[in-house]
Order: C-alpha cells, then sequence, then structure tokens
C-alpha cells in the first residue's frame, strides 16, 4: 500500500507536467485548429534555451561573478557548518542558485515566445484555410528541421542544469513504508497545476481568452465581429510556446538536457487526443490519469513497459470514444 | 494534355501506356536500370538498392494516402513487420522446405501477415479519420516497434540487438551480392509500380478515390467504407512489407531502430514531394529523399575536405533540408515534382504556341 | 545504336577493362585508407568529439614512424550520430569507394558492430576494431575479423561483483539503458552475483538519455541495494541518477563499467552539482592520462598533444574515450606491421590471424604489463574511484586479469 502510495504520488506528479505540455496544443488547436506535432521539439527549444540562459552564459568568462554562483557573505556563513547533502543545505544551494535559474526562467520564456511567434508567422499563416493534411505534415517537417537545429546550435549532448526549487528531499512513513519524495518535484507540480489553472482562466474569463474561443467557433463570423484573428493565431502560439519553455525547464531540470525531450511531445499528443482535442478538462484528467498509469507500470512491469502506456491507452479510448473522452463531435455536412 | 493523343479502338485507349511519351520513358528507365545494373559501380549500386526499397513502401502508402486519402505516420512498422516475419519464417522452415523454393512460400507468407495486421491498425480508421487516424497509427507503431524489441519475442525477432538476415536463393540462384539483390529490387519495383497503376483502373481503386474526395458521399454511393478502407490499408501494408522483406534480404542484419518513427515520417514525405495520388509521385519523390542527403555528404565534405572537426555539421544539416524540403512542398507545390514534370511536359510540348 | 550482341559484348569488355584494370594496379597501393565512423552527433556527441581529434593524431603519430612498412596510412572519418545502419551505410560506402586499398575499420557503437559482422565476409571482410567492449563480439568463431581493446562489459561485470562480494556486499541492484550497450552484461551479471551468493534486488532498465530520474531513484530507494551497478550511459543519467541518490541520503554504493568513467563528465557534475560522485567507483580496462610515468607510450602522444592541440582542453588531457581508441588502432597497426613483415598480403584473414594470435605484448603502459589477445579481446583491467576534490581517478585495486 506504502508502495502504491508512492507511485501514486509519482504519478501524479509527471501527470502535471503532461498536464503542462498538453495545455499548449490544446490551446493552437482551439484558436487555429492546427494540431502542433512538433510541440515536443518546440519544449526541448525551451529547454535548451533554459540550459543557454542558465549554464552557459553565466558560465562565460565575461559574466560576473555572482551570476553562476551568488555567495553573500550571510550565505557562506550559513553554508559553513552545514553537513553535506543536508536539506538546509540544498535550500541554500539554490539561494546561491537564484540569479542564474531566474535568467535561465526568463531568457527561455522570451526566446520561446519569439520562436513561437516566427513559425507562426513564417509557416502557419501561410496555411490558413488549407487542408488539416498539410497543417499536419507542415508541423512533421517542422520537427527535422528543429531537431536539426538543436544539435547544430548546442550539440546533442545530455547536459545538467539547476533546479528550478530547492531540491530539499521529503521523506515520511505511510502504512509501513517510507515514501521518498523530491522537493524540486513537488513545487514543479505547483507550478505547472497554476500555470494550467491560469490558462484556463485566461480563456475563460479574459477579453483574449474569449477572442480566442470565438475564433475557434467561427472565424469568419470572429473576423466580422472586428476580432482580428491573425493576432488571435499569433497569441495562441505564443501562449503554446511560453508554457512549452517551462515545461522544458522542468523536464531538463528531472531528465537532463537532452534531443530526446521531443520525443515527449509524441506521448502528450496521445494524451490529449483521449482527453478530446478542445477540451481542457479532459486533458487534465487525461494526463493525470496517464502519468499514474505509467507510474504504476513502471512499478509493476519495469521501466521499458511504461513508454508505450499513452500508446496503448489512446488506442484503446480512441476505438471506444472516437472523438476522446471529453471531445466535442464534429458535425460534417454533406 | 499531350498531343497525339487520338484513338480509334478501346483497345489503345485502355493500354496502360497509352501514348508514345509515356512508352518512351518507361522503356528508357528500363534500359537505365538494366545499363546500372551492368556498368555502375558499388557505390551507386548501393544507393538505388536504397532508393528501390523505399520505393516499394511508398507506392504502397501512396495507395493508402494518394488514393484513399487516410493518413499514416506509422507505415515504417508495417516494414518492420515484414523484414522480421520473412526473417522469423526462414529461420522456422530451414530444413523442412527446400532452399530454392523457400522465398516462394515465406514472402506471400510475411507479406499476407503484414497485410493482416494492416488491417487490424486500420480498424480505427473506420470511426476516425484525419488528425486521428494520424495519431492512431503513430502510436501503433510505436507499439509494434515495442513488441519487436521486447524479451519474450526474442527467439524470433532477436530483441533489441537485432537478427542476421538470410540471403535469398530462387530455384538455386543464390543472390549474396549487392548487384545481384539490385536486379531483384527493381523487378520487384517495377511489378509493384505497374500493379498500383492498374489497380487505380479498377472497381476497387475508383472505390478508393471516391472514398478519398467525400467518404460519406461515398458510402450514399454504395461504397462499402468498412470493406474499402480496410482493403486500402491491407494493400499498403502489403506493400509496405513486401518492401520490409526486400531490407531484409538486403541487409546481412536488421535492427529495430532502422524502421522507427524516422522511416515512417521519410516515406510520408517521399510521397507528399513526388506528388500524392500520381503513379510516378512515389518515384520522384523517392530519388529526392535519398539523394539530397548523400550530396549534402558529398558537397558538405567537398568543402571541408573530410575535416572530421567540420563533419559533424553534415547530419543535422540533412534533417533540416529533409523538413524544409517537405515544408516547401507543402508550401508552394502541394501537388509535388509530378505535377512540376507534367507542367515542364506540357510546356515543352506546346512550345512554341502556348507556355504551359 | 542497336544493341546486338557483338556491341553488347564490345562495352561489356570495355567496362570490365575500365572497373577491373586499376583493382589489379592497386594491390600495392601507395597510401592506405583506415575508414571510421564516430557519433559527433547524437546522445554520445560528447564521446564522438573528444575521440575524432585522437583519429588526427594517430595518423600523423604512425605515419613518422613509417606507417605500414613504408607505405602510408589516411584516416577517413564519418559522422553516424550513434545510428548502427549510418555506421552500416558509412561502411558500404567507404568499401564502395576504397575498395582493396581500405583496410580496416573503426565502429563506434556495439549495435554498428552487431549489424556490420554478418555483411564481412569473403571480398568485402576488413578487420574491424569499435568503441565497444560487448561481449559477443568476444568470439573469433563468430565474428573473425572483430576485435575489442580490452575486456567485454560481461568481464568488467565480473570484476565489479568479486570486488562488491570481496568488501562483504550482499545486494545489488543493476541500472541499465534500454540499449543493447546497457543489455548486455545484464544476464551473464546476474548469473555471476548468483554464483557468488549476492542477491539482485532491483533490475532497473531506463531510457539512454532524458529517463525519468526521480522515478528510478524511488525505485532504488525502495529496493533498499547496498550496491548499484550502472551500465549503458555515457553521459546522460548516471550523474543524475547518483545526484538524486545521495540528496535522499540513500547509503546505496555505485559502480560502473568504462564507459561511465570519464573524468571530464565527472568533473562537470561536481562543478554543476557538487561533490554527489565522491566515492563511485569502476572498472577502467587502460592507465588513465596522468599516470605517465611507466608509459612511455603515453608520454609520445602527450608531446604529440602538446604540439598539435596547443590552446585546446585536449593539450593535456586525453579521454578515456580517446585512449580507448588509440589502444584499437595500436592493435591494429600492431597487426598490420607484423603481417606485412611477415610477408603476407593485407587481407582481412591474414590480419585477422596476426591478430587474434598477438601475445605478451608490450602496450607501452596502456596496461599494468604484458598483455595477450584471448578471444580476440583484452580482459585486463583495474577499479578506479573517483575523489572530487583532486578530480582524479584513483586505483583502488591492482591489474586484474580475467
Amino acid at each position: 500500500m506504502g508502495q502504491f502510495l508512492q507511485f501514486a504520488i509519482n504519478g501524479l506528479m509527471s501527470g502535471a507536467i503532461y498536464a503542462l505540455i498538453a495545455v499548449g496544443i490544446v490551446s493552437v488547436y482551439k484558436a487555429t485548429k492546427v494540431v502542433n506535432f512538433a510541440h515536443g521539439y518546440l519544449i526541448m527549444f525551451g529547454a535548451y534555451f533554459y540550459f543557454t540562459f542558465a549554464v552557459l552564459l553565466p558560465g562565460a568568462s565575461w559574466a560576473p561573478g555572482w551570476l553562476p554562483s551568488w555567495q553573500p557573505e550571510w550565505l557562506v556563513a550559513m553554508k559553513a557548518d552545514l553537513p553535506m547533502f543536508s536539506p538546509m543545505g540544498a535550500v541554500l544551494d539554490w539561494v546561491s542558485n537564484l540569479p542564474r535559474i531566474l535568467l535561465g526562467i526568463f531568457g527561455a520564456l522570451l526566446a520561446n515566445a519569439l520562436l513561437g511567434r516566427v513559425v507562426e508567422r513564417v509557416l502557419m499563416r501561410p496555411l490558413m484555410g488549407q487542408s488539416i493534411f498539410a497543417m499536419i505534415m507542415v508541423t512533421v517537417g517542422l520537427i527535422s528541421i528543429l531537431s536539426g537545429a538543436s544539435s547544430l546550435i548546442w550539440t546533442a549532448d545530455a547536459a545538467f542544469v539547476p533546479h528550478i526549487a530547492p531540491n530539499t528531499p521529503v521523506r515520511f512513513e505511510a502504512f509501513g513504508t517510507t515514501i521518498f519524495l523530491f522537493g524540486a518535484d513537488l513545487v514543479n507540480m505547483i507550478i505547472a497545476l497554476i500555470l494550467f489553472g491560469g490558462i484556463v482562466a485566461f480563456v475563460r474569463y479574459t477579453k483574449g481568452g474569449v477572442a480566442i474561443r470565438a475564433t475557434a467557433e467561427d472565424q469568419s463570423t470572429a473576423y466580422s465581429m472586428g476580432i482580428s484573428v491573425p493576432k488571435v493565431f499569433s497569441r495562441a502560439w505564443v501562449l503554446a510556446c511560453t508554457t512549452g519553455a517551462i515545461a522544458g525547464a522542468i523536464l531538463a531540470t528531472r531528465n537532463g538536457v537532452s534531443p530526446t525531450l521531443g520525443l515527449f511531445g509524441f506521448s502528450v499528443l496521445a494524451i490529449v487526443l483521449m482527453g478530446g482535442l478542445d477540451s481542457y478538462v479532459g486533458v487534465f484528467l487525461a494526463a493525470m490519469a496517464v502519468g499514474v498509469l505509467e507510474a504504476m507500470t513502471q512499478w509493476q512491469l519495469g521501466g521499458e513497459w511504461a513508454e508505450i502506456v499513452p500508446y496503448v491507452t489512446v488506442l484503446v479510448v480512441l476505438l471506444i470514444r472516437p472523438h476522446g473522452l471529453f471531445g466535442s463531435k464534429e458535425v460534417e455536412r454533406i | 494534355m499531350i498531343n497525339g493523343n487520338l484513338k480509334s479502338t478501346y483497345g489503345a485507349d485502355e493500354r496502360v501506356l497509352d501514348n508514345a511519351y509515356k512508352q518512351a520513358f518507361v522503356y528508357g528507365s528500363f534500359m537505365a536500370l538494366a545499363a546500372l545494373a551492368m556498368f555502375a559501380n558499388d557505390y551507386v549500386i548501393l544507393i538505388a538498392c536504397k532508393m528501390g526499397i523505399l520505393l516499394v513502401a511508398v507506392v504502397g502508402i501512396n495507395i493508402l494516402t494518394g488514393y484513399t486519402g487516410l493518413v499514416s505516420l506509422g507505415h515504417g512498422a508495417f516494414v518492420a513487420i515484414g523484414a522480421y516475419s520473412v526473417t522469423a519464417l526462414h529461420n522456422l522452415f530451414t530444413g523442412i522446405i527446400p532452399e530454392p523454393v523457400m522465398v516462394f512460400v515465406v514472402v506471400p507468407i510475411a507479406v499476407a501477415f503484414t497485410a493482416l495486421i494492416g488491417v487490424i491498425v486500420g480498424l480505427p480508421s473506420l470511426r476516425v479519420k484525419g488528425l486521428y487516424l494520424a495519431v492512431a497509427t503513430l502510436a501503433a507503431s510505436f507499439i509494434v516497434i515495442f513488441l519487436v524489441e521486447h524479451d519474450s519475442l526474442a527467439p524470433w525477432t532477436g530483441g533489441v540487438v537485432g537478427i542476421n538476415t538470410p540471403a535469398p536463393n530462387i530455384l538455386g540462384w543464390q543472390l549474396d551480392s549487392k548487384r545481384e539483390m539490385f536486379i531483384l529490387i527493381s523487378v520487384v519495383a517495377i511489378v509493384a509500380i505497374l500493379a498500383a497503376q492498374n489497380l487505380v483502373r479498377t472497381r476497387v481503386g475508383r472505390a478508393f478515390i471516391a472514398i478519398r474526395d467525400r467518404d460519406y458521399s461515398a458510402e450514399i454511393l454504395g461504397i462499402s467504407l468498412l470493406k474499402y478502407k480496410l482493403t486500402s490499408f491491407a494493400l499498403s501494408a502489403a506493400y509496405c512489407g513486401l518492401a520490409g522483406v526486400l531490407l531484409a534480404y538486403f541487409f546481412a542484419r536488421i535492427l529495430p531502430e532502422q524502421f522507427e518513427l524516422d522511416l515512417s515520417l521519410e516515406l510520408v514525405a517521399a510521397l507528399i514531394v513526388g506528388g500524392m495520388g500520381r503513379t510516378m509521385g512515389p518515384v520522384f519523390g523517392v530519388i529526392l529523399i535519398v539523394l539530397v542527403p548523400e550530396l549534402i555528404k558529398v558537397i558538405a565534405s567537398g568543402f571541408t575536405g573530410g575535416n572530421t572537426a567540420s563533419a559533424r555539421y553534415a547530419a543535422p544539416l540533412q534533417e533540416i533540408v529533409f523538413g524544409a524540403l517537405l515544408i516547401f512542398f507543402l508550401l508552394k507545390e502541394p501537388l509535388g515534382i509530378n505535377h512540376i514534370v507534367d507542367r515542364n511536359l506540357r510546356a515543352l510540348n506546346r512550345w512554341p504556341f502556348a507556355r504551359g | 545504336m542497336t544493341l546486338n550482341r557483338r556491341t553488347f559484348l564490345g562495352t561489356t569488355a570495355a567496362a570490365t577493362a575500365a572497373i577491373g584494370a586499376p583493382m589489379i594496379l592497386k594491390a600495392q597501393p601507395k597510401e592506405y585508407i583506415l575508414g571510421a565512423s564516430l557519433p559527433l552527433t547524437g546522445p554520445f556527441a560528447t564521446a564522438g568529439q573528444l575521440v575524432a581529434p585522437a583519429f588526427g593524431m594517430a595518423q600523423k603519430l604512425f605515419n613518422d614512424e613509417g606507417g605500414i612498412n613504408g607505405t602510408p596510412i589516411r584516416f577517413v572519418t564519418e559522422d553516424s550520430g550513434y545510428v548502427p545502419q549510418n555506421t552500416l551505410a558509412n561502411y558500404q560506402r567507404a568499401l564502395a569507394s576504397h575498395g582493396s586499398s581500405m583496410i580496416g575499420y573503426f565502429a563506434d557503437s556495439t549495435g554498428a558492430m552487431k549489424l556490420i559482422a554478418p555483411e564481412l565476409k569473403g571480398e568485402n571482410a576488413r578487420i574491424m576494431g569499435s568503441t565497444s567492449f560487448a561481449s559477443e563480439l568476444a568470439n573469433p568463431s563468430t565474428h573473425p575479423y572483430q576485435y575489442m581493446s580490452g575486456p567485454s562489459y560481461q568481464s568488467q561485470f565480473d570484476i565489479l561483483l568479486e570486488n562488491i562480494k570481496k568488501e562483504g556486499g550482499s545486494t545489488v541492484a543493476f541500472i541499465y539503458s534500454n540499449t543493447e550497450f546497457g543489455r548486455d552484461p545484464i544476464e551473464h551479471g546476474r548469473a555471476t552475483a548468483e554464483r557468488l551468493g549476492i542477491k539482485v534486488v532491483l533490475e532497473e532498465s531506463t531510457k539512454p538519455q532524458g529517463a525519468d530520474i526521480p522515478t528510478h531513484v524511488t525505485k532504488l530507494a525502495q529496493s533498499g541495494a547496498e550496491y548499484c551497478i550502472l551500465q549503458g550511459y555515457v553521459t546522460g543519467v548516471w550523474p543524475q541518477l547518483i545526484g538524486g541518490a545521495r540528496q535522499f541520503g540513500l547509503p546505496t554504493k555505485f559502480k560502473g563499467t568504462f564507459w561511465g568513467m570519464e573524468k571530464l563528465i565527472a568533473d562537470r557534475i561536481t562543478k554543476e552539482a557538487g561533490p554527489f560522485l565522491a566515492g563511485y567507483e569502476g572498472v577502467m580496462p587502460y592507465r588513465y592520462f596522468w599516470d605517465q610515468a611507466d608509459a612511455p607510450r603515453y608520454q609520445t602522444y602527450a608531446a604529440a598533444a602538446k604540439e598539435m592541440f596547443a590552446g585546446t582542453p585536449l593539450e593535456n588531457y586525453m579521454s578515456t574515450w580517446a585512449l580507448q581508441t588509440m589502444c584499437g588502432l595500436e592493435i591494429a597497426m600492431k597487426s598490420f606491421r607484423d603481417t606485412a613483415s611477415a610477408g603476407k598480403e593485407l587481407t582481412a584473414d591474414n590480419i585477422a590471424e596476426t591478430l587474434s594470435g598477438i601475445s605478451d605484448w608490450d602496450s607501452g603502459g596502456f596496461f599494468g604489463g604484458p598483455v595477450s589477445m584471448k578471444n580476440n579481446a583484452i580482459g585486463t583491467g583495474r577499479v578506479y574511484a573517483y575523489d572530487p576534490e583532486s578530480g582524479l581517478f584513483n586505483p583502488t585495486s591492482d591489474w586484474l586479469t580475467v
């Protein structure tokens, strides 16, 4: 039972990150009807931008000394008499990393937002009104371009980045077994949940959000009501890319920066279809369910089985409910 | 429109090569292939064999995507199934069936088996389409590769470490050199193209096209969606399975990672670049998709003089160019190279009276 | 022109003459080609880019020493992206364009070695070294042309497990990447552990890169293993895994095999995340590059590196991976030279015969003493432990031969 709890919590934590990635795909789909197969690779770019701004830039010779490692006197004094790997030490390490973590996050957000705008303007705008097939395949082509570009710029090397939050271990007893959790993972989960909630609220209650929903409902009507549809498009892409940057940074701290991060996009795509392309609630539930299922598979069957969990579940769900758990059925007219 | 197209008999109108241009082109290609087999150096043969194998698979995708309008991003898995099942069958039947006739037993079984899996994977196509189907096939291909790699099937598939493949023996003719394989591959590829070309002239092919243009309308016209969508999946899977068989015969060993997502995307990209729903589309597409990376490699090594420090830029560059080609054709020339060729031929034909 | 029998025969004869003639003249080529594929991109790019300069240095050194009995050698290196079929394609391309003047090939992964192995027959056979220590290759009857410049992963596991036994350990966990490279010694390791009476409490496979570290660490924590052997990683995963376990305060001791023993990576992790790797131990077949006192060959390399790589980090330090490559090339050169000196033609069969017969070879300091080829591998190694303060791997055992 204790073991079960351990893996359930692990699953919820990765589920939250899946949800954060998924929100990008759903937002773009809602506004533009494009399903972005390359979203995973945009996330990978977010991770590499975080790596650039949090590790490479502060490591440069011309960077000020406090940037890579901030060591004010009070911090040094506090650190002096702590044993290695103590919980407090983890917090202090985080504090001295704080300047570059902040630089990393803001840099990644800005750079990824810019990337999203460029992609939207150059590749997606000309395809407005084209067939779904063409739009899917353009994002597929984007996969190759992004992954080639990333290995050209950063070399395809797995690298280490600082955690966003203090990585204090959390340990407690439940049902007779010790439960191990990483502090940073808990914070990551909270960040992911807050962002997810924030975006749902944005789309539901703000003026910009209403514009997105109106465009989703009917593009030409939205146009005639004075909504700038191209602006809505680019806003949706920027939104997806910025959430992607955060998700990328989180994934990078968990798993290291590497080109394999792009593959997350495919499992999340499966999750999105499972939940229903245009339903935030459905996607959230599907992400959590897949996260937990994956963790359980990992526990019972081992690591390699966990990799196909999203794919098996999406096939089962699509056979039973072709438009996902909460997706709205498209009405076709002949 | 091509002039000199006057037909005086129904027979002439129904021929596959219904005008002199097509005849010249097809017979010319036969001669070119024969010349390649005789005179080309090993490197050219190697590239040509790869093109041939890929071509058979892309012709299969063309039936599904080009003619029936169903999108699949997972057909690499069918190539894998063909390759692995033919190898497993060879190993199973060694000693039971004499070597010279082995090919005639195992290849049909392997292709039929792949077609059967194709039907199973195609089942979601009855309820979902477009994007959902793309993801469903993608998911199915991840699962197939997972199963191929998995330990429990390792006695037949070799697991992650791969498995050695047999060299084919056709009635006593042992094809153990690349040049001999090239002859086999070109014959199979030509037959595959002709068969596909003929298919779209039949009732089945016309049903496919009707489904592509509007599936509900087709159903109202009395075309059974169940039957024809699954037939299309089965046929395209069979073609990919055949490509897998050739691949297994061509290479001495196969590994699961040869059949992953990259292959599936390459197949679809070749089709889009070449021209969907056209007989020659796959041919043009495959030539471009295989040649461009090779050219980049050659040009890059020419520029850098074989310098290792800069060799690392070639592979990412190939990847970028691959994506850029795909996007360029989607945005600027959605009908593919085939359309460019058509346009130029037409202009040439009408010259000097009109320009296109 | 109509194609009748006479013109056909004529052209065929002309073509045969054009293709065949140079082949006959090439019997004694003016230079020998040694092909190589390296992972300059892809998941193991770090390793590939550190190894690549070694080829340039080797070419210069070997040619200064007279090449192969007077005939110079030239390396043709290409990128594989750590994708086996790319290596195969590179090999086939090199074979098609250099023909018989290519006498050897250097491949970059276990997968590539296994993929190419069945292609090596008859005229297409070439002698082949690699970065892999895969156990299956240490078998001259199935892989006559492929060799290893160190102990197989299975032997490395044996060394580690016996080391654990000696320290009084009773439980061990195997964490490995879900690749050929990672899976290679697992089954064998299980058997050895059983023989030694050590209980394997966890066998966990992970992705080779971008693995879900927290989940794997919790699994390790729940298993309560005293020791953990990591296999199948180069740069990713292993440092993070050890870091995670240290943060949890797990008492588990970590051990690794050759590819997890690079100082540059260990230093980078220490700099980035603190002294996590204190006490990390593993098997390395060779001396580290700083241990040059008893290694005359290392001194030669150091002198050459000072000159060739002045101003780069490679100036003073050669990575373990580059050393492995150099050792592989030394073995190949020795067999080429010995074969040529014996007056035999440089065919793959002759070279393979010489190579498998190498015994009591003085490697010039790579290994502790003279070594012999057994099953096309050199079963010698040493256990080293990492010290984050000095940034050095210090030997904790004597030279062990399995």
